[in-house]
């Protein structure tokens, strides 16, 4: 089931990131909400996340886009989407979803994120199976953002995958 | 990446493999990649959170898609459809779940997060400063390729048991 609470804080924090990283408001277009798979666009930074929120991250940008989004967070200009632009780009979905974690740790829904994944190809489709994605466009000055949420609360019972019961002894083993 | 993850991995995908697709996969050469990954027709992405952090990949071709999700739910599969492909992610998430438990024996307590699938030849995966450890399996189903982008966590989040247990003070 799809919580649009866990839309705010992602949005929110993008605006806080942009804005201090790269001096740039985003305005939010209109959102969607879509089971289908994600054509992807030129850059792609993939982060998911487990705990009580589990699921996965998306940011989607043109190579123009992430071109200068680096070169305003870095102080340079970056005509190649190289190695050093990648770890840039990678690095503000991080940032973004760093943030967005401790609002929704705030919110009372706590989740730890993993690190990034940089995803380059366009029209690779990714699909997050059963979770329904919301996806967030944001239009700044560099370009369009896009930010595809695909985040549901985990079923109780299942946040710690592997939580060691301290009553058993060290003794016996679990499979 | 060091080389204690890479058992548990390989032990949980022979036994996934032979118990839902009856197979007997053969390891091939481990190499070490720190350049990007390029895509093969289908690659399901599972990450890692906890003592052991990461992305594992496992990736192949459609025709070794289909040979495991037809293997899986028992009835022949025609084409890639989702049904197909939530087989395969599953597969992905069987093994990597399986894999977290034998690390969590081994000490190394992580959560794994909900599989994403990635369809396209020819898309470039780079996991940044993660070296990936590439571990090919063959059998009967074709190729199957799991790359291992792991390493050990920096603690920044909560770890399991979560029961702070304070430090005792120095005696002077």
């Amino acid at each position: 089931m799809v919580n649009v609470n866990f839309m705010n804080p992602f949005v929110e924090a993008a605006v806080e990131v942009l804005k201090a990283e790269v001096q740039l408001v985003p305005q939010r277009g209109s959102l969607s909400l879509t089971k289908s798979a994600l054509t992807t666009n030129d850059i792609t930074v993939l982060i998911s996340l487990v705990g009580q929120v589990q699921g996965v991250v998306m940011y989607g940008m043109s190579i123009d886009t992430g071109l200068e989004l680096v070169s305003r967070m870095m102080g340079q200009v970056f005509k190649e989407f190289d190695n050093l632009a990648q770890s840039g780009v990678a690095e503000m979905g991080n940032v973004i979803t760093g943030r967005a974690t401790v609002k929704l740790y705030e919110g009372g829904f706590s989740a730890m994120i993993s690190p990034p994944t940089l995803i380059q190809g366009r029209d690779v489709t990714i699909s997050t199976l059963d979770f329904a994605r919301i996806i967030v466009p944001l239009v700044t000055e560099a370009g369009e953002i896009v930010i595809h949420l695909a985040l549901r609360e985990s079923p109780t019972g299942q946040q710690d995958n592997n939580f060691v019961d301290l009553t058993i002894p060290p003794s016996s083993t679990k499979s | 990446m060091n080389v204690k993850y890479l058992l548990p991995f390989i032990e949980a995908a022979y036994e996934v493999l032979q118990a839902e697709v009856k197979c007997k996969m053969q390891r091939g050469e481990l190499l070490l990649e720190k350049s990007h990954y390029v895509t093969n027709d289908l690659t399901v992405i599972v990450s890692m959170v906890g003592d052991i952090e990461g992305t594992v990949f496992y990736s192949m071709n459609n025709k070794t898609a289909m040979f495991i999700s037809s293997a899986i739910l028992g009835e022949q599969l025609e084409e890639m459809n989702s049904i197909a492909q939530s087989g395969v992610a599953e597969l992905g998430n069987v093994i990597t779940g399986r894999a977290s438990v034998k690390l969590s024996s081994a000490g190394f307590n992580s959560n794994i997060s909900p599989p994403t699938l990635l369809m396209g030849k020819g898309a470039v995966i780079s996991t940044l400063d993660y070296t990936r450890l590439i571990v090919p399996l063959t059998g009967e189903p074709g190729e199957i390729i799991i790359h291992l982008a792991l390493r050990e966590g920096t603690h920044k989040g909560l770890s399991t048991p979560n029961i702070s247990v304070p430090v005792a003070p120095l005696k002077k």
